[in-house]
């Protein structure tokens, strides 16, 4: 059950315990930890580490096992993310981005952003279907709000463009503007720069602190890019086999004992 | 260099009104002899099916939903309008309510089924609802007549106006022009997009918040609702009808019109149903010796589904705009 108590001030998302377990396979065991309000966090670990089990369990895809996951939403108030439905998520204010890009290649690119305000829609499908006053002011408002993000995003120009057939890295920045519909507390995004080349990182760096500054948010992200992590995140949460690693700093965590070896192997001296 | 610049950019929805003054035409035509009589119904069945088609095109090609259910509705609203409007005198309008509301309550139950089974199971489900649905008319005798089919009358509208062949044909127009604006409203609006979503990837759609089974059920709601309403119009066009006419053959000729015309497209859904349902009749049968051949339209139809597929997956539909467009490269490198 969720108590009110359970978050401090100023933290927006917090795993208490977090267990999952697919058969006799512990995806995630007992994980925690908490992001602050306008963090850039990083969640790292080895392939196979469970970062994206994760995530689909912040969101609701899974559902975990044991433990709550505590989430202040858009009004502020403290809600446990696992009594909600996987669609109701986006309405507490998280959003996430999906590791392979899922965007409709048959829809514009102004379309598939504008999926990210299917829920600011207000009117019913009647007053859709007559196209009444009230449904078209509400459409016009949203569609300037999706190309206002597709120029801060620099992609503007092709928004009336299929988005089947466009470069990786646009279809990434899509993805993003999608989020960004919602107004989030938090987005998540699951390897946002997988498949850019190395200028495409640079500027997703700068675009993801863009983000957090323009839109007051904190942002999860899971990254094998270690320059990008590094570079971007205020703090990190390392995993290895579904257990908490380490939590610090970029710093901290590149000194960290337990992440090398995680990542590297044992020293040959420990075997 | 553009040499043509359109001088205004036709508005959807009165391409749609002009579309449906064009095939109020037709029985004009007829009435100066241009063309035969048998014009008005060839015509007119392919507006009913158009209605049918639509529906189901929103089921598969905007949702992802495949249904071969589509016979069975259209033919359970038919019997419904005929047994109300001819066994209980009830006027047109009770009848068309209620051959609505009951197939469109059966449609709502399969929505609900749909969100366990998917792909082939949800065709073979659909499917089965369909096949009791016509075993249904051969038996409940006393309403439907069996075999011997059942008649109707040309619609008679607030209990006193009585309409003729042309008439009727006009109302069917009118209908279809309407399913047709309200359809392209809600495709291209949140709901339109919240069902490409859901057909696009049903992660995707579930995290920006569309509730898959809200959609799913408006989707069935729709597609069943258009397949009665066209039932009930076949009833008062065609003023007959039997249980064979609501077979699998039925289901699958619609399916193959949207594949052949254009999936996701209004105008290409009503060209399919056009090649399929009325080119054997117009054209096929003048060949010689093929055209007598019994089957001879289903293997041109099989043919064009293949053909489509292979080499032009969007539809028939969009063979015009890129004929223009060829046209233009064709001409700018002769101008060059």
């Amino acid at each position: 059950m969720s108590t009110p108590t359970m978050l401090q001030d100023g933290i927006v998302l917090k795993l208490d315990g977090l267990s999952i377990a697919f058969g006799g396979l512990k995806a995630v065991d007992n994980l925690n930890f908490e992001i602050k309000e306008r963090e850039i966090f990083g969640l790292i670990g080895p392939n196979g580490a469970g970062k994206t089990t994760v995530f689909n369990c912040i969101t609701q895809f899974y559902k975990p096992n044991h433990g709550n996951i505590y989430f202040r939403d858009k009004h502020g108030n403290i809600t446990n993310l696992i009594d909600h439905p996987v669609h109701e998520i986006i309405n507490l204010g998280l959003v996430r981005t999906f590791q392979n890009v899922e965007l409709i290649r048959e829809l514009s690119i102004l379309d598939n952003v504008l999926i990210g305000a299917h829920i600011d829609f207000k009117s019913s499908l009647l007053a859709q279907a007559l196209k009444t006053k009230k449904a078209r002011a509400e459409e016009t408002a949203l569609r300037n709000e999706a190309i206002e993000i597709l120029q801060f995003l620099g992609i503007s120009a092709r928004m009336h463009l299929p988005v089947g057939g466009q470069p990786y890295g646009i279809l990434k920045k899509v993805e993003l503007a999608r989020t960004l519909m919602c107004h989030p507390k938090l987005i998540i995004l699951d390897e946002p720069a997988a498949g850019l080349n190395e200028i495409e990182t640079v500027n997703l760096a700068q675009v993801i602190r863009t983000i957090r500054d323009r839109y007051a948010c904190a942002i999860l992200l899971v990254e094998h890019d270690m320059r990008l992590v590094m570079d971007v995140c205020d703090k990190i949460c390392a995993i290895n086999f579904g257990k908490f690693l380490a939590v610090g700093t970029p710093k901290e965590i590149q000194r960290n004992p337990d992440v090398q070896t995680a990542y590297l192997g044992e020293k040959e001296s420990d075997l | 260099m553009k040499l043509k610049k359109p001088v205004f950019k036709m508005n959807a929805h009165l391409g749609y009104i002009f579309f449906g003054l064009a095939l109020c035409l037709v029985p004009m035509l007829v009435e100066f002899g241009i063309l035969r009589s048998s014009y008005i119904t060839l015509v007119g069945s392919v507006i009913i099916y158009s209605i049918a088609a639509i529906g189901l095109n929103l089921l598969l090609g905007w949702s992802g939903l495949i249904s071969l259910g589509t016979a069975g509705f259209m033919g359970l609203a038919a019997y419904i309008a005929a047994y109300l409007t001819v066994d209980l005198k009830l006027p047109f309008e009770v009848g068309l309510l209620m051959a609505l509301a009951i197939p469109l309550i059966i449609g709502i139950l399969v929505g609900l089924v749909s969100l366990k089974i998917e792909g082939m199971y949800l065709a073979i489900a659909t499917l089965s609802v369909s096949e009791i649905l016509r075993k249904s008319f051969e038996e409940l005798g006393f309403i439907t007549n069996g075999f011997s089919g059942k008649t109707a009358g040309y619609p008679k509208l607030l209990g006193f106006f009585q309409l003729d062949r042309n008439m009727t044909y006009v109302l069917l127009v009118i209908f279809l022009v309407g399913v047709m604006i309200l359809i392209h409203n809600l495709i291209n609006g949140q709901m339109g997009r919240a069902l490409n979503a859901m057909r696009g990837s049903e992660a995707a759609a579930q995290a920006m918040g569309v509730h898959l089974l809200k959609y799913r059920l408006v989707a069935f709601a729709l597609a069943t609702g258009l397949a009665a309403l066209s039932g009930v119009l076949y009833i008062h066009f065609i003023k007959y009808t039997y249980p064979p006419t609501w077979s699998l053959g039925m289901s699958l000729n619609i399916l193959s019109a949207i594949i052949i015309g254009g999936v996701r497209n209004i105008y290409g859904t009503i060209l399919g149903v056009f090649v399929v349902f009325a080119a054997p009749d117009l054209f096929l049968k003048n060949i010689p010796y093929f055209g007598s051949m019994p089957g001879f339209a289903y293997i041109i139809n099989g043919l064009l589904i293949i053909l489509v597929i292979m080499f032009y997956p969007n539809g028939l539909i969009y063979l015009g705009s890129d004929m223009k467009k060829l046209w233009i490269k064709w001409k700018a490198k002769v101008n060059r």
